[in-house]
């Protein structure tokens, strides 16, 4: 009993420090940050195909688990298709807009940038 | 003799937990110090490639793989820095240094961005005193509006850790073995956790963007005005 009432005390006084409740943003980012940076450190092909497999789980496990796929990983992946002449990167570049519209802007100028080199 | 032991038992877990709720003097709300935010609520960010001010060459691009995830869970488009660098490259931009203070229109209108972040990175160093090393990293970062050009959020992180093995053994063995673990461990050390450190607390007072639950809501949100010096891994 006297344990209960301890412990409701604790709660109400914890309950007083915590500022407001929070929703948290779920963005699955996998390996993607790791492998990104090792990328940049390694600079191997390893490291570039764990880099690509990286952006592939982000999307896969994202899609997989109903989540958004975070900002601009589409992009980034439709952009790693065009550089290897890829003809799937457009599909990406979409899927970057139609989960962002705020970046339609940005894909727009990527596209013209893509075919002018 | 039971009740008794509980009741203070329970009082001194509440003023252990109130004391961890004591407010410090300098409080500021993010509405008071970062009004812009609210008044312009960018929602797109274009991160510029980092300007380092280290001696550290590669800091630049590793540091630049470490931000774009924390900034979006903030709740901010952000733009791929992996595109948006070689773009800028593509333009002759290749150093964040040369923008000065030239207009940002250019970002609105061809990245869509409605503010640019400036990142610093001013420490990325170890340093060595005798049985122990430290690892810094300290970074500033400056959200300016493409709009109007003004600065709309400027914080800073710094992570200070201390690289050396617990001091265990005593006497000359104890010694050696400490210098040991320290060359070992700051010879292994990884900047990039410690950077990830620096961006939470770095972040910890923006205003959170549009897709955040809070976005809008945190203007009374409180934080002391100042970058503390310490992290987590800074004992």
């Amino acid at each position: 009993m006297k344990l209960r009432a301890l412990l409701a005390l604790t709660a109400i006084i914890l309950a007083g420090c915590a500022t407001t409740t929070r929703k948290p943003i779920v963005y699955y980012y996998g390996n993607y940050e790791q492998a990104y940076y090792h990328n940049k450190k390694d600079n191997t092909p390893a490291s570039a195909e764990k880099y690509r497999k990286a952006l592939e789980d982000v999307i896969q496990t994202s899609e997989k688990k109903g989540l958004r796929v975070p900002p601009g990983i589409y992009c980034e992946y439709g952009y790693l298709l065009s550089r290897q002449g890829s003809a799937d990167a457009d599909r990406y570049f979409n899927l970057e807009v139609a989960t962002y519209p705020e970046s339609e802007h940005f894909v727009a100028f990527l596209k013209t940038q893509i075919k002018q080199n | 003799m039971r009740t008794r032991r509980l009741i203070i038992a329970g009082l001194l877990v509440s003023v252990m937990l109130t004391a961890g709720c004591a407010t410090r003097p300098t409080f500021t709300t993010k509405a008071e110090k970062f009004p812009l935010m609210y008044a312009e609520r960018p929602m797109t960010i274009l991160v510029l490639p980092p300007i380092n001010s280290t001696t550290a060459a590669d800091a630049k691009e590793y540091y630049s793989t470490t931000i774009s995830a924390p900034l979006a869970y903030k709740g901010y488009y952000v733009l791929p820095m992996e595109v948006t660098g070689d773009i800028l490259k593509a333009q002759g931009l290749y150093d964040t240094e040369m923008i000065g203070n030239q207009p940002l229109d250019r970002f609105g209108q061809y990245f869509g961005a409605d503010a640019v972040l400036f990142t610093h990175i001013r420490k990325w160093d170890k340093s060595y005193l005798v049985l122990s090393a430290t690892l810094t990293v300290s970074v500033d970062a400056t959200l300016k509006s493409t709009k109007t050009n003004q600065v709309l959020w400027r914080y800073s992180g710094t992570i200070v850790a201390n690289l050396s093995g617990n001091n265990s053994g005593g006497g000359l063995a104890g010694l050696v073995a400490q210098v040991v673990v320290t060359a070992v461990n700051s010879a292994v050390a990884d900047y990039v956790p410690y950077a990830r450190l620096a961006n939470t607390q770095l972040l910890y007072t923006i205003p959170v963007g549009k897709y955040h639950a809070r976005t809008g809501l945190d203007g009374e949100d409180k934080f002391v005005d100042q970058a503390p010096n310490r992290g987590p891994a800074g004992e």
